[in-house]
């Protein structure tokens, strides 16, 4: 693939200093995803991105933090493929987020097909009873930093609570989600300020 | 047919996941394990675990899933569906951003779902709980001291993961 580092068509108001190539942003993303674990691919991400290449400002690279909070999906996919499409359209975006998935993927795979052909090992079950003891620990811990940051008001804890018994219930989890975020927009959206204790 | 059944349950769970991979679990175990009986229980919490000791999203559980369903062909098919509506998403507002984060309905949006996410993600806990760590004081000490070092000391994941693996096969031994 041909190597364009400088491209002339650039429009101006952009502030990206340097344009990569195709080659070079599939490198990068390649890396992150091997290198990277959930969250912590967001930290490998800007490193590469904004610190080590500055092909994003620190506030772009903000931005799309932002972006990546708003919409569905994993942050650090989110913030790649939002990087990608800045960077380089919808061709990087597309490349972001398959390079960024290809060392996962691979691993997971030789992971998926180790573990259906040796995971009934009889030795192996405590190691496997004690990962059920760390998922649940991940789960718990997940919801305790996202309730920590967004049950800020009494309604948002009150709908926490109507969307707890509902999920106890067996409601549809999509129309649960929804439905409370339909609840937010129309009530929610002035941001209120009567945090609790 | 259950090819498309992948995608389209995978293409689903990709499109709410608001908040993060984690919020997948909900939603993949009601239904990939309740409604579609595609893993066990157990599989499904090991397919957690795996994703996340293998570096990258913790969403690549999909990889395990679909290649239990249908193979390699099963496993792409939904490793793709699950990214593609983020994606999609992504892609599109990353043009209308400034739109976007200035739209206080989308802001209230998000402070709607986010009680809605810690409210499945307790629900998921209890029910991965009571089908594993429930009976067995020594698990559930485990489950504490996980718990602890992963909030109070925010040591990395892919430790508590590995060394909770470690530590269940020494209690068995």
């Amino acid at each position: 693939m041909p190597d364009r580092d400088v491209a002339p068509d650039i429009v101006p108001e952009t502030p990206c200093p340097s344009r990569p190539s195709l080659p070079a942003l599939a490198q990068v993303m390649l890396k992150v995803g091997a290198t990277g674990f959930g969250m912590g691919m967001v930290g490998v991400l800007q490193q590469e991105v904004v610190t080590r290449r500055s092909w994003l400002t620190q506030e772009e690279f903000a931005d799309g933090l932002a972006l990546a909070n708003l919409l569905p999906g994993p942050i650090a996919v989110d913030v790649a493929v939002y990087v990608g499409y800045r960077l380089r359209g919808w061709i990087g975006a597309t490349l972001c987020l398959l390079a960024l998935l290809v060392p996962a993927f691979v691993i997971m795979l030789g992971l998926t097909i180790a573990y259906l052909r040796y995971g009934q090992v009889p030795q192996l079950h405590g190691a496997f009873k004690g990962l059920n003891a760390a998922v649940i620990a991940l789960v718990l811990s997940v919801a305790y930093r996202i309730g920590k940051s967004s049950l800020k008001s009494a309604a948002q804890a009150a709908l926490a609570a109507v969307a707890l018994v509902a999920a106890f219930l067996h409601a549809n989890l999509v129309v649960l989600v929804l439905a409370c975020g339909l609840v937010g927009a129309l009530f929610l959206s002035s941001r209120p300020k009567t945090v609790m204790p | 047919m259950n090819l498309l059944r992948l995608a389209l349950v995978f293409g689903k769970i990709g499109a709410v996941v608001f908040g993060g991979g984690f919020v997948m679990i909900p939603f993949i175990q009601r239904e990939v394990v309740q409604h579609y009986g595609w893993l066990t229980q157990q599989q499904f919490v090991d397919a957690i675990a795996l994703g996340q000791i293998t570096p990258g999203p913790i969403l690549i559980s999909a990889t395990f899933i679909g290649y239990k369903v249908q193979g390699l062909t099963g496993a792409v098919v939904a490793t793709l569906a699950v990214f593609l509506p983020s994606f999609l998403m992504t892609a599109l507002a990353a043009r209308q951003m400034m739109r976007l984060r200035r739209n206080p309905r989308v802001g209230g949006f998000i402070r709607g779902v986010l009680p809605a996410v810690v409210a499945m993600l307790l629900v998921a806990a209890i029910t991965i709980a009571r089908s594993t760590v429930w009976f067995d004081w020594r698990l559930l000490l485990l489950m504490v001291v996980a718990l602890i070092l992963l909030v109070r000391y925010k040591v990395d994941a892919v430790y508590v993961v590995v060394g909770s693996g470690i530590a269940g096969f020494l209690l068995e031994c």
